[in-house]
C-alpha cells in the first residue's frame, strides 16, 4: 500500500537478492519491535507484507498481541520456504518507534538494503534513546496534576496527585527492569496510592481523597487499550481485539482491587 | 479557558510518555485541546456522554491524518496521545470499584458506559481513517492512468 503523503515508486531503483530467511528476519524483527511499541496489529500485517514484497518474496502472516507467524516463499518457483514464530511478552506505547519503522519499510520499498545494514538499523532503533528517567518521571506527575484539576478537584488536591504518580512512576520503572508481574506491580501501585491519599485526607481534612486517588491512577488504567481493542475488532482483527481487552480487564481489575483493599484498611486502621 | 489548557497539558505530557518525537509534542497537545473543547460543546448541548466522545474522536482523527499528511508521519502519533483525556479508563475503575462495593447497578451503568465510549471513540477513528484511505487509493488510482 502507498499513501499519497509518501513517494510512491514507479520503479523500484535496484533490488538486492537475500535468501528467503534474511528477508524473514528483517520483516520479523521489524513487526516485533512495531508490535512491542503498541502499534494496531493491521500496521505490523502491513509492514511484514511491504518489506518481504520489497525483496521480492510471497509472504502471508498472521499477527495477534502474543506472537506473530510469518511465513514465506522465494517467487521464482524454488521449493525453498521458510516460516517464523515470535513470541511477544511485553507491550508498551512507543510512538517513535512505530514513527521510524513506518518511515524504515517505504525507503526499502524504493530502494532495498544489504542483509547486515537492514539489521545494524533495525537494532540501533530497537535501542533508541527515550527521553530521560527524570523528564518521564515529571511528565508523570504533570500528567496526573492536570487530570486531578481537570476532574473537579483542586489545585492541592493535583499537588498531591502529582506527588502520587511520581512515586507510582518510579516504581514503575524498577519493575521493568526486574521483570516483575505487570498486574501485581499494578496492584501494589493502586494500593500505594489510594493508602497515602487516604493518610493525607486524614491529615488535611479540606483534601477531596476521591479526585487525588482518580488523578493519581490516571497514568495506570488502560482507556486507550480498551479502545484499542475495540479499533482492532473494527479492522477484522477480533482475536486481536479479545487478547487486549481481556488484557485491560484484567489491569483495571488489579488497579480497583488495589484502591479497593486500601479503602477497606483504613475504615478499620482509623 | 482554563480547561483547555488543562487538556492540552493532559495530552502533551501523556506524549512524553509515550515517547513521541519533540516536534511532534506540541501538535500532539493542540489536538487533545481541541478534542477536548469539541467533547465539552457537545456535552452541554446534547448531554449524551456517548454522543460527545464520539464527535470529539471524530474531530480529533480529521485533525491528526490531516497533521500526518503535512509533517509525514503516521497519524497514530497524534491521535494516541490526543485522546487520552476522552477515554473511558476511569470509568473502567469506577466500574470495578462498584462491584467490589456491591453496587451492582451503577457497576453496570458505569460498565455500559465505559463500553459505550471507547466503542464510539473506535468508530470515530474508523469512520475518518477510512475515508481518508479511500482519497488516498483513489489518487493512486487517478495518477497511474
Amino acid at each position: 500500500m502507498c499513501f499519497s503523503g509518501h513517494r510512491c515508486p514507479s520503479i523500484i531503483l535496484k533490488v538486492i537478492e537475500l535468501e528467503v530467511k534474511e528477508v524473514m528476519n528483517i520483516a520479523l524483527l521489524s513487526g516485533e519491535i512495531l508490535l512491542t511499541s503498541g502499534s494496531e496489529i493491521y500496521r505490523v500485517e502491513d509492514t511484514i507484507d511491504r518489506i518481504c514484497d520489497a525483496y521480492g518474496i510471497e509472504c502471508e502472516s498472521f499477527v495477534t498481541p502474543t506472537g506473530i507467524i510469518i511465513s514465506g516463499k522465494s517467487s521464482d518457483g524454488s521449493n525453498e520456504s521458510v516460516s517464523m514464530v515470535k513470541r511477544i511478552r511485553n507491550r508498551t506505547i512507543n510512538l517513535h518507534n512505530i514513527e521510524i519503522i513506518n518511515t524504515f519499510s517505504r525507503e526499502l520499498q524504493l530502494s532495498t538494503l544489504s542483509y547486515d545494514a537492514a539489521m545494524d538499523k533495525l537494532n540501533g532503533i530497537k535501542t533508541a534513546p527515550y527521553f530521560s528517567f527524570v523528564k518521564r518521571l515529571l511528565a508523570a506527575g504533570f500528567t496526573s496534576f492536570a487530570y486531578t484539576v481537570l476532574l473537579k478537584g483542586t489545585v492541592i488536591d493535583g499537588v498531591f496527585a502529582a506527588l502520587i504518580s511520581l512515586l507510582i512512576y518510579s516504581f514503575l520503572e524498577q519493575m521493568k527492569k526486574v521483570n516483575f508481574s505487570q498486574y501485581f506491580g499494578n496492584f501494589l501501585c493502586s494500593l500505594a496510592a489510594g493508602l497515602v491519599s487516604i493518610s493525607a485526607g486524614k491529615l488535611i481534612s479540606s483534601l477531596n481523597v476521591d479526585s487525588i486517588i482518580v488523578g493519581s491512577i490516571m497514568i495506570l488504567v488502560p482507556g486507550l487499550a480498551i479502545t484499542n481493542g475495540i479499533r482492532d475488532a473494527l479492522h477484522g482483527d477480533i482475536l486481536s481485539s479479545q487478547a487486549r481487552i481481556t488484557e485491560a480487564l484484567i489491569v483495571v481489575t488489579s488497579i480497583g482491587v488495589g484502591v479497593a483493599i486500601s479503602l477497606l484498611l483504613m475504615k478499620y486502621w482509623m | 479557558m482554563i480547561e483547555i489548557l488543562l487538556a492540552f497539558l493532559g495530552s502533551y505530557f501523556p506524549a512524553v510518555l509515550f515517547n513521541i518525537e519533540r516536534k511532534n509534542l506540541v501538535w500532539a497537545g493542540l489536538c487533545g485541546a481541541a478534542g477536548w473543547m469539541a467533547y465539552k460543546a457537545v456535552l452541554t448541548i446534547t448531554a449524551s456522554s456517548i454522543f460527545a466522545v464520539f464527535v470529539a474522536a471524530v474531530v480529533i482523527s480529521l485533525l491528526s491524518e490531516v497533521l500526518a499528511k503535512i509533517l509525514k508521519t503516521p497519524s497514530t502519533v497524534f491521535y494516541i496521545p490526543s485522546l487520552y483525556p476522552i477515554v473511558p479508563g476511569i470509568s473502567a475503575y469506577h466500574t470495578v470499584l462498584f462491584i467490589i462495593e456491591d453496587k451492582i447497578v451503577e457497576a453496570a451503568y458505569k460498565g455500559l458506559e465505559t463500553l459505550g465510549s471507547a466503542g464510539a471513540i473506535a468508530f470515530g477513528i474508523l469512520l475518518v481513517s477510512t475515508v481518508f484511505r479511500y482519497i488516498n487509493t483513489q489518487n493512486i488510482y487517478l495518477r497511474k492512468q
